[in-house]
């Protein structure tokens, strides 16, 4: 079992990068943003080179040392994946 | 008054089932949900309070409240394809945010923050016919520090008593839980004995000893959601648990609980 705690304190370095993540998951008009223009999107939210490279890999691992909150690497993950490939899901 | 307690997990493969999801085991949980839906119809609650933890979605980093009541007519929010909005109890929810403050929480309020799936999630299956309007009431645990277990089940013996205090008849019910953690290494190993363990102590009534887990302890065991429940536990008290299900998928434990309340 890992000693270090899954959920931790969100450093303020990774503030902007925080932020690109929530809006991955919770801005429809955001993600059509990015989706068109990757470079820009990322800029506009203020990420480093180094962020947005694991950004556009989804590398969670390296999002999370970043500081990046588990969640938020998940819920954007899953949002950008199910605008690549809605794939089937059912809905009740 | 109080006349119902339940937990209902609000995994969002239970509302929207990917490929990759056990339908069987998603229809066992609906049919779990069912059972609270027609307990509900029952009860004849005015209003339902439902304790949920934010997930990250009205409550980013520019503010982070422990505890957060929601005051205003309505309340709304997007899950996927899912567009809702839900009406308030305001008499009951200004009442709770009132009555809380006067006894020492301080609460944050809101009249416009957007409402998390977590709160959805349930409501889209046990909400009676006709529909009650509810009293969101939030719970950090996804942004640390969260408010501790001691904390959560203060304030939720405070609930109770504000609760039952009240001319409504009201049902309350828990969002989440239990064993799961996303975004983590440890998304596809849950900790399913822990939980078994967790739901025998309720049963036997002994949710007063979740009060003294600590938060780290929840953070190990995927259950950092679990102060919603534990929020519960201090309303209704050494009340036995009737265990409605619990189904482990391959990422997330299950679980719809009542707490049958004794004299409703």
């Amino acid at each position: 079992m890992s000693e270090v705690a899954h959920y931790r304190f969100p450093p303020s370095q990774a503030y902007p990068l925080n932020r690109c993540l929530y809006a991955l998951k919770s801005d429809p008009a955001f993600i059509e943003r990015f989706l068109a223009d990757p470079v820009g999107a990322t800029t506009e939210m203020g990420l480093t080179e180094g962020e947005r490279a694991d950004l556009r890999r989804m590398d969670r691992d390296a999002l999370v040392a970043r500081g990046a909150h588990p969640y938020l690497v998940f819920m954007a993950g899953l949002r950008l994946k199910m605008a690549a490939e809605p794939g089937a899901l059912e809905y009740f | 008054m109080l006349v119902g307690a339940f937990a209902v997990a609000h995994t969002p493969q239970l509302l929207i089932r990917p490929e990759t999801e056990d339908r069987d085991l998603v229809l066992r949980v609906h049919a779990a949900m069912g059972r609270v839906k027609r307990r509900l119809q029952e009860l004849e609650p005015d209003a339902i309070a439902i304790v949920a933890g934010d997930h990250v979605e009205a409550f980013f980093l520019d503010a982070v409240p422990a505890l957060a009541v929601y005051v205003g007519r309505e309340c709304a929010g997007t899950f996927g394809p899912y567009r809702y909005c839900l009406a308030i109890h305001e008499p009951l929810a200004r009442a709770v945010v009132e009555q809380g403050i006067e006894r020492g929480f301080d609460l944050l309020y809101t009249q416009d923050a957007k409402l998390d799936y977590a709160f959805y999630v349930p409501l889209h299956f046990v909400m009676p016919e006709p529909a009650r309007p509810i009293v969101p009431l939030h719970v950090n645990v996804y942004l640390p520090p969260q408010p501790t277990p001691a904390r959560c089940h203060a304030w939720g013996a405070a609930l109770g008593e504000i609760l039952r205090a009240r001319p409504e008849r009201v049902a309350l019910i828990a969002s989440g839980g239990m064993s799961h953690f996303p975004g983590t290494d440890r998304y596809a190993s849950p900790e399913f004995d822990y939980d078994r363990a967790l739901l025998e102590q309720l049963r036997e009534g002994r949710g007063r000893e979740l009060a003294r887990v600590t938060g780290e302890e929840l953070d190990k065991r995927g259950n950092i959601e679990l102060r919603t429940w534990i929020t519960l536990l201090g309303a209704v008290g050494d009340v036995r648990a009737d265990v409605y299900c619990y189904e482990p998928s391959w990422h997330h434990g299950n679980a719809v609980v009542e707490w049958p309340l004794p004299g409703i």
